[in-house]
Formats: C-alpha cells, structure tokens, sequence
C-alpha cells in the first residue's frame, strides 16, 4: 500500500441527484435528469467513458417502432414481454419506461451519429428475431461507441462524474435517502455524496457462482457488477423481487461471452454430440424461443449422454457467417473474433461448442428479479429511484436505456419538491467509514478471495440446479457463517479493498437468493429455479416473492402476478 | 496472458487505464502495467480505445483449450 492512499480529508459533495453507476441506465438517468435542470452528480466503479456490461459494444437494440404489422405495436410487445415474465413485471412500468421512449430513442441515438441502420443499401434498420417474440424486434447496430456517447452527452449537460469511486451505503434520513458514502479505491478518499434524490443503476450481479470456465472473472455479463445496488437498498428496507430466479445462458466453451442472440437471431442450429437438433424436444419455438429454454436443453442432453452441444452455423451463406462474424459477434464481444481465431475455429466448417453459464443474477430482457418500483421508478424508499438491471423494469441495453431516462425525469420532478438536503448524523457517516477501511487495518486476518471461493462453493453446491429444501437450509446455514469471517478479511491496496466492498454486496445478495429459493417451493423459468422436490410449476406460487430486512430479519411477501 | 501490449507502439497516453471497467490497467512511468490479469473480463474496453492499436487480446489456455 502507498503511503498517500487513504490519507487525503474525505470529501463531501451536495447535488439534487445522485447517480450511483455509469452504464446504459445510469448514463441516461443523469443526461436527462440534467436537462430537466437538475444538479446531478454521477459515481461509478469504473472510468467516464467505458462502463456497465456494455462498456466495449452491444449489437441488439430491442425496439418496438410501430411501422405497422401487428407485431411491431406497443399492444403486442406488451402482451409479449408479459408472457416472457410470466406476468412478474408491471405493465405500467413497461409502459412508462421502455415504450414511451423506445421510438424517441431510437431516432436520438441516430441523430448523435450511433449507426442504427446496418443496411446501407436501403438505409434502413436490420432486425432479427429470437427469445419468442412475436416478430423480429431486435435491432441489429454498431454499439460500439454507444456508452461513450451517452456519457459525452451527460458531461456536456453539466453531470459531474466521479469515476473509480464504489458506494457502500445509501444515506437515509426520516425515512427518506438523502445520499450515499463510498470510497475511491485510487486515492483512497473517502465521499459522502449528499443528494435530494438517488437513483440506483448499477446492473445486476455476477461472481456469486464458481465459474464454470475455471476462471473467476471470465463471467457472461460484467464480473464487476456485484450487486451493489440491490445490496445497498435492502441494507436499508426496500423490497427485492424474485431474487431467486437466477440466469442462464449458452455460452462459446470456456468463454463466457454474449453472443447467444446473435447466434439463434441469425439462423443458428443448436446440436447434440449425435448431430441431432434439440432446441424443439424442450420448447416448441426451438432456438427462437425464449433464452431459458436453450440452456434447458443443454443441460437435459449432456445429463442424459448427448453431449457436449453446439451451434452449427455451416448452413449460413457466406454473407450471413460474415455479417454474424464482423457485424453482429464482434460488436457485442469485441474479443470474439480473437477467440475464434485463437482457438482455430471456422464456423463455415466447425461446430461452435457451447456450454451452460454458472448462473448470474443478469441484466436482460425478460429478467424478473431486481429491486422492487412503481410506474414512477421510485423504489419503496422515498427520494430513492432505480432503473436497469439493478430493478425490476425491462432489462437489456435498450430498456435499460429507456427506463433510465424515465427514472432521471421522474427523480427530477421529485427533487423539485424537495426543500433542502436532508443531514444523516454524523456517527452513522463515521461507522460506514470505519466499516469500509477495516481491511486495511487488519492484520493476520484472511485473503478475501477465500471467502468469495467458499460463498461460490456454498452457492454452486446447493443453490444452483437442481434446489431441494435440505440443501438450501444447508446453504442458508453456511453461508450466515461465513458472513462472520468478513470482519477478519484483509486488503493490501485499493484494489482489494474495493474487492473486499464488492464481496459485503455479493454476501447479501447470496443470502437473498438461497431463501427466496427455499420459500418458492415449485420449478420456474427451467433452471433459472429448478427444485428437484417441487419439480413442476404450481399455480399457487405464480407471485412475486419479495424479501425486506426489518432490522436483524427478513420478512417476506408476496405480489400477485399483473395480466 | 490476457491483455498483451506492443510496448514499441504503445505511447503510454494511459487511455486503457481509463476505459477499464475492471482497474486491472496501471500508468507506471515507462510503460502500462498489466497488474491483475486473471480479473480480466476479456471486454476488449482497453483495445477499442486505443489510438494506437497496440492492444491484444490473448487468451489464456484455459480459455483456448
């Protein structure tokens, strides 16, 4: 450790709103609560420029633009999105997020020069098909520069960014948030960012399971989204959704990147070690249904002797293989290619092997877990508002999107109401403080990266496929007494201190999952909530299961679903 | 392996150390360290930045085998 990290004063600044993460939904959140005229400050883990799962690209803009057939209105996407979610996300929210800006947006990020439509010849849009919908919704663009042109647009609006800062707390007063404490793990310093309004956007969480590629951070979506929202606003009594329900999907074997769309949007066929098609033995739309069903059917042939399995993508023409390849593959992963290359695969004439991922908790389209809002994008905490993957609004990069600029709007208007910033008393600042610099002080205590690979173990043993009761008990058990450990966890620099906050976040949410998994006792959205003693669906637990800490304990409810 | 930098190219202007979502680039004086390796994501933010093009993704075996 430096002799000057942590020794600079700590830092307090004010603002009307506080952005906690700079990625698709928080970039927006900030760029248009600013227009709206508010103060906005924006803190994220990460740099200004390259954040969130779509730090270095995205290919997929899901759009609804009503160009006339029926598929493409507002009536069939909701009915749609409906279906996917089992009826777990309210429509209002789908409403007053994603579908009253999708259009504005799409011409909006045109106009600042993002190319939205890939067929030059026609100048017009490119769009495929997959997940079950009713027809081709996905928009297929160049997203490379898209996070970096957002947080342009932000900067020049006036949003003040605090990059390489990791919040920790969020500030409550009177019941109301009025900020958030976090440290940055460059210099150090310690801020308290005080605020009339906070919007939560920092994604979902990733490294809760033991990889499946043998490497800890070679995860599907962003290995440094650790749940830090979602942690942050249940530390302080807001509802978590059906954080049980935890995400799947195929990936290229030992590499875990994006891409699954790209492949089955395109034409892909998902094959066993026989040769046999599978995708429709487990769902009657095959590869183009939704993304659950895939690694369903992964899992049920390599259990049952069938695999490993792959795409094959042999049947493509030329041009196909080279507009998947160059267009679509490589701007959502950019190391795609290399993998491709390195690994000395010619998907013209070689099979692309795939496998399950270990399980995420994912920002997606479809995603029914998050933090509990109302159509207002307000969290159950007043002066609290949160959008993207963290909440349960219309995940994916375009919804994210959306509902972030909603959540800015809407966090705006409230803010106006808001006379002064609230005060949190000075001891609790003080505690949060102590509690974060602790694993620089402690000496002899224990590597941090032990407690994550034993949480992972614990996760990976009993809370992964294939749930039964005794195991989650087990679980809930281990897991409590591991919690204990994190007082003697220890960090050499700032860079493991920020590890070390990251896994405080990743413990919570761990715990969340294991007992809303224990109290859904059915199967659900196939290996997403797979309980080998309830194996089926069962009417009675279609809800919503949402768990609240009431000061030592957890209380749960239930929602019943939206038709 | 992971993140491979062509040090006779590479200017040190530090705009990967800045783009990586992950603080696993370093600024020393003479050169970019690549410090934590095994947390790399593999997202290419450090390689797309670069106005040198002088960045590589190279995958370690366990990814390639």
């Amino acid at each position: 450790m430096t002799d000057k990290f942590a020794r600079e004063a700590d830092v307090a600044v004010e603002s009307d709103i506080l952005v906690i993460g700079g990625g698709a939904a928080g970039n927006m959140a900030a760029l248009f609560a600013a227009k709206e005229g508010a103060k906005v400050n924006l803190v994220d883990k990460g740099g200004i420029f390259r954040s969130g799962c779509g730090a270095a690209g995205n290919d997929h803009f899901l759009a609804v633009l009503e160009t006339g057939p029926d598929w493409d209105t507002k009536e069939a996407f909701l009915k749609w999105y409906n279906q996917l979610t089992q009826g777990m996300v309210n429509p209002q929210i789908v409403e007053n997020g994603y579908l009253r800006n999708i259009k504005f947006l799409v011409n909006y990020l045109e106009d600042l020069g993002i190319p939205m439509k890939l067929d030059k010849t026609k100048d017009d849009y490119i769009r495929t098909q997959s997940f079950g919908q009713p027809g081709p919704y996905f928009i297929n663009f160049d997203g490379k520069k898209l996070n970096p042109t957002i947080a342009k647009e932000a900067r020049k609006e006036g949003v003040h960014f605090y990059k390489h800062t990791a919040i920790t707390n969020l500030l409550v007063k009177d019941e109301q948030v009025c900020g958030a404490v976090g440290f940055n793990f460059k210099t150090g310093t310690f801020y308290v960012f005080k605020a009339k309004a906070v919007i939560l956007a920092t994604g979902g969480a990733c490294r809760l399971y033991e990889n499946t590629t043998g490497l800890a951070f070679n995860t599907w979506q962003s290995p440094f989204n650790n749940g830090a929202a979602q942690a942050a606003a249940f530390k302080i009594g807001a509802r978590l959704a059906n954080m049980e329900v935890i995400g799947f999907t195929l990936v290229p074997k030992n590499f875990s990147a994006a891409g699954l769309n790209a492949l089955v949007g395109m034409g892909g066929h998902l094959v066993n070690a026989l040769g046999e098609r599978i995708a429709f033995k487990y769902h009657p739309q095959g590869e183009k249904g939704p993304r659950w069903a895939l690694p369903w059917a992964v899992y049920w042939e390599t259990k049952e002797g069938r695999g490993p399995c792959y795409f094959d993508l042999r049947h493509l023409s030329p041009e196909d293989l080279h507009y998947l390849k160059y267009h679509l593959l490589t701007v959502d992963k950019v190391s795609f290619i290399d993998y491709l290359h390195q690994k000395e695969i010619d998907l013209a004439k070689d099979l692309l092997e795939m496998q399950l991922i270990e399980g995420e908790l994912p920002a997606m389209a479809g995603q029914v877990h998050g933090i509990v809002i109302d159509e207002h994008f307000q969290t159950d905490i007043p002066g609290l508002f949160a959008a993207g993957g963290c909440a349960l609004a219309v995940g994916s990069m375009a919804g994210s999107m959306c509902c972030g600029k909603t959540a800015g709007e809407e966090a705006a208007a409230f803010s106006k109401g808001v006379d002064g910033i609230l005060e949190t008393d000075d001891e609790i600042i003080a505690g949060f403080k102590e509690e974060i610099y602790r694993p620089l002080k402690i000496k002899n205590g224990i590597d941090y990266r032990r407690i994550e690979g034993k949480m992972k173990k614990i996760m990976s043993s009993y809370v992964g496929i294939g749930r039964n009761e005794k195991g989650l008990v087990t679980a809930l058990e281990s897991l409590a007494k591991l919690e204990k450990y994190l007082a003697k966890i220890q960090a050499g620099n700032g860079h493991e201190l920020l590890r070390c906050s990251e896994l405080k976040d990743l413990l919570v949410i761990a715990q969340v999952i294991a007992r809303g998994a224990l109290i859904r006792e059915e199967s659900r959205f196939g290996l997403s909530h797979y309980r080998g003693d309830f194996p089926e669906s069962r009417e009675t637990w279609h809800k919503l299961i949402l768990q609240k800490k009431t000061g030592r304990e957890t209380e749960t409810a239930f929602l019943p679903i939206y038709h | 392996m992971s993140i491979v930098i062509d040090t006779e190219k590479c200017l040190n202007c530090g705009i990967c150390v800045e783009n990586c979502p992950g603080d696993i680039l370093y600024q020393e004086e003479l050169r970019i360290a690549v410090k934590y390796p095994e947390e790399c994501w593999f997202c290419g933010s450090c390689k797309v930045g670069c106005p040198q093009d002088c960045i590589s993704i190279v995958f370690p075996l366990e990814v390639i085998i």
